[in-house]
């Protein structure tokens, strides 16, 4: 008994997870990724440094595509003011739906009873089921100078209230905030409602107001949901085309002037130049503003992730 | 065990007791394969009794090829493209031989050559072509050696401005320079495209200009500068018909350089709306039929071809519901009532009952090409700086 004891003790064992059925499993994964996301990923990326001869893409390890565009930044095409609209228009846009959206759900979490959540979370959802094109239409009506909410404020006596916002990249956040709540739902949902209710009651049993319980335990334990809803909705924003092109107008006005986003910059040039390369070489910029996105919202989480860990 | 084995006889019929698990695989394997060949062989024989064309929107619709399918007893499979790069890209993206014809707006003719995708053809057989516009039965750049074409028209339309009559008038709307007018400070609506844009510009800095794709680097810095002063006067930008309409309808726009979108806006009951080629000319759009050097039912494609030059056929392809248009074959009235006929300009100019309207607005518009003494390039610059200029 004891000399197996010490025999087992001494014996190397191997949880699940060290073993090669691990590796095994993971294969699919792998194979799948590789062939559906990497690879076209790379091919992408190799598309955008290759040229164009009688109007048909040649492969080549050419820069030329990238220094047209980066002459064209701030002069000629202004392909630098339609990544700083972008920025402009995402950023704002994501940080509102995070908020909008954190407030939800706090009150679905704390404010609902759980047998209802499910309930609450499925409503607050909903818009998602319906097409986003009709959704961007149906603001249009409601945005429009002529639409609902001028057509409601001449009607209450307030017509000289009415406001332009159609056209405006104002509108254009509209589209795009109502776009990415349903996601951000999901995500904050599962952050708030992991939050081990024993911190609440210690807190407020220990006199903490509501206010101070907020601040000092749900904010913080909630911050990699918000990092991640934020980073998300921004992400998701910078690439988005139909919102700017039809609730903004394709360069509608904001703070930046009247620029158009990029993605509607790349759309416009796919659309004119039979120079696709070049096109994928503007898609490629955006990934990787995307991917610089990515990798800062990783480094605001990672003190959060190590706390928790703690 | 017997119970068991029983039971999978049951289940086999009465062979079941013979027949082993690798029989009832070899059977549906044959089976599999007899189904197989059959759809193969089925989707080639029917692939070799098809015609695939390449196309904008309207050619697909029901009414324009009923008849030719039914007639020749085939199937017509339309891929539909939404602007000449869109062609470009799904042609070089499909294997040679996909396709047997296509349908090209006429400036794109010259980027199919340069691909080997086209073969040139005789009008000769077609008596079509005699009731043909002339300016639209011979035109420059369809033109093939050997008294050939590499396509022929088969529907067209203008990029004049498109205005509420309650904001504009008709005399207004004979001058490019009415987009300055301070009335329509944010209210005008530009079709997204540079082409068609910086043609009319053109033509507004250099008025009846043969070629306004064939013009000086000082001539394209005037369309800068034009197009630089226009754009305090646009509100929005719009890569389809729809969002254009909709902005007119809700009189968030009372003008647009984009041609005749009104007409939809007219046949759904809002009369207000007009449109006209200025004074100093404008762009027209030509979309032609043309033939596929590797087709494999060129004698097929030949004959829709013909089809399309037909007045019947165009009377119904210029009428769909995914626009309206001109039509190049002037019998096209005889297939239409009078609010057709007046709605698309086959009516008397009432400034020179000798020919009709739509013969004036002709001879006012040249067709949309491509910049020749430029690089495309250059002309998108310009045009995105246009855009982007607060």
């Amino acid at each position: 008994m004891e000399n197996s004891a010490i025999a087992l003790r001494g014996a190397k064992v191997r949880t699940p997870n060290q073993s090669w059925l691990r590796e095994f499993c993971l294969l699919p994964a792998v194979a799948w990724y590789g062939v559906f996301f990497f690879g076209p990923l790379c091919f992408f990326l190799w598309f955008g440094f290759w040229r164009v001869e009688d109007y048909s893409p040649v492969a080549d390890f050419s820069l030329t595509n990238y220094r047209e565009i980066f002459a064209n930044m701030f002069t000629g095409s202004n392909y630098g003011w339609g990544i700083a609209q972008s920025l402009w228009v995402s950023v704002p846009a994501a940080l509102i739906a995070t908020t909008c959206t954190y407030l939800v759900v706090l009150a679905i979490v704390y404010g609902v009873p759980a047998r209802r959540q499910r309930l609450a979370l499925l409503l607050t959802v909903a818009p998602f089921w319906s097409s986003y094109l009709l959704r961007l239409y149906a603001w249009q009506i409601i945005l429009a100078r002529e639409g609902a909410i001028n057509s409601l404020l001449t009607a209450i006596g307030l017509g000289e209230w009415r406001i332009a916002l159609m056209y405006t990249q104002i509108a254009t956040r509209i589209g795009l905030i109502h776009y990415v709540t349903p996601i951000l739902i999901i995500i904050l949902y599962v952050t708030v409602s992991n939050i081990d209710r024993a911190l609440i009651d210690v807190s407020r049993n220990l006199g903490a107001t509501r206010l101070q319980t907020f601040r000092k335990v749900i904010l913080p334990l909630s911050r990699v949901g918000l990092i991640t809803s934020v980073s998300f909705a921004t992400i998701i924003c910078l690439g988005d085309f139909l919102s700017g092109s039809l609730l903004g107008g394709g360069g509608g006005t904001s703070l930046i002037g009247r620029v158009p986003t990029f993605p509607d910059m790349i759309m416009s040039e796919y659309g004119s130049s039979s120079n696709l390369p070049r096109t994928t070489a503007m898609a490629s910029i955006l990934v990787v503003i995307m991917l610089i996105v990515l990798a800062i919202s990783i480094r605001l989480m990672t003190p959060a992730l190590k706390g928790n860990r703690r | 065990m017997s119970e068991r084995k029983r039971n999978k006889s049951d289940i086999l019929g009465t062979e079941g007791a013979t027949m082993t698990r690798r029989k009832v695989l070899k059977t549906g394997a044959a089976a599999t394969a007899a189904v197989t060949s059959f759809s193969i062989f089925s989707r080639s024989h029917a692939a070799d009794q098809s015609l695939r064309v390449l196309c904008w929107p309207g050619y697909e619709e029901r009414g324009v090829i009923e008849e030719f399918e039914d007639t020749h007893k085939v199937k017509v499979d339309f891929k539909i493209y939404i602007g000449g790069e869109q062609m470009l890209s799904y042609f070089s993206q499909t294997p040679r031989g996909t396709f047997d014809a296509i349908i090209s707006d006429s400036e794109y003719i010259g980027k199919l050559k340069a691909l080997n995708a086209l073969e040139p053809f005789s009008t000769a057989g077609m008596p079509d072509i005699d009731n043909y516009h002339p300016k639209l039965r011979d035109v420059k750049m369809l033109r093939a050696d050997d008294g050939k074409v590499w396509s022929v028209v088969t529907r067209f339309s203008f990029y004049g401005i498109s205005y509420n009559t309650n904001v504009i008038s008709h005399e207004e709307a004979q001058d490019w320079n009415i987009l300055f007018d301070p009335k329509l400070k944010g209210r005008i609506g530009v079709f997204d495209w540079y082409l068609p844009n910086m043609g009319n510009v053109s033509m507004a800095v250099q008025p009846n200009i043969e070629d306004p794709y064939a013009i000086s680097d000082e001539a394209l810095e005037k369309v800068r500068q034009w197009l630089l002063k226009l754009r305090p006067q646009v509100l929005m930008f719009a890569a389809a018909n729809q969002p254009l309409v909709q902005a007119m309808l809700a009189e968030d726009i009372y003008a647009s350089p984009v041609g005749d979108f009104e007409i939809d806006l007219i046949l759904a009951g809002h009369k207000n709306y007009s449109s006209t080629i200025p004074k100093q000319g404008g762009v027209r759009f030509q979309e032609t039929a043309a033939l596929c050097a590797q087709g494999r039912n060129k004698e097929l494609a030949m004959e829709w071809i013909k089809y399309m030059m037909r007045a019947k056929t165009q009377s119904q392809l210029v009428y769909t519901n995914a626009f309206k248009a001109r039509a190049p074959n002037m019998k096209v009235v005889d297939y239409w009532n009078d609010q057709q006929r007046e709605l698309l300009s086959y009516v008397p100019d009432p400034n020179n009952p000798k020919q009709l309207l739509v013969e004036t607005l002709l001879e006012r518009s040249v067709p949309r090409s491509l910049p020749s003494l430029q690089p495309e390039r250059k002309w998108i610059d310009i045009y995105n700086e246009f855009k982007s200029a607060s």
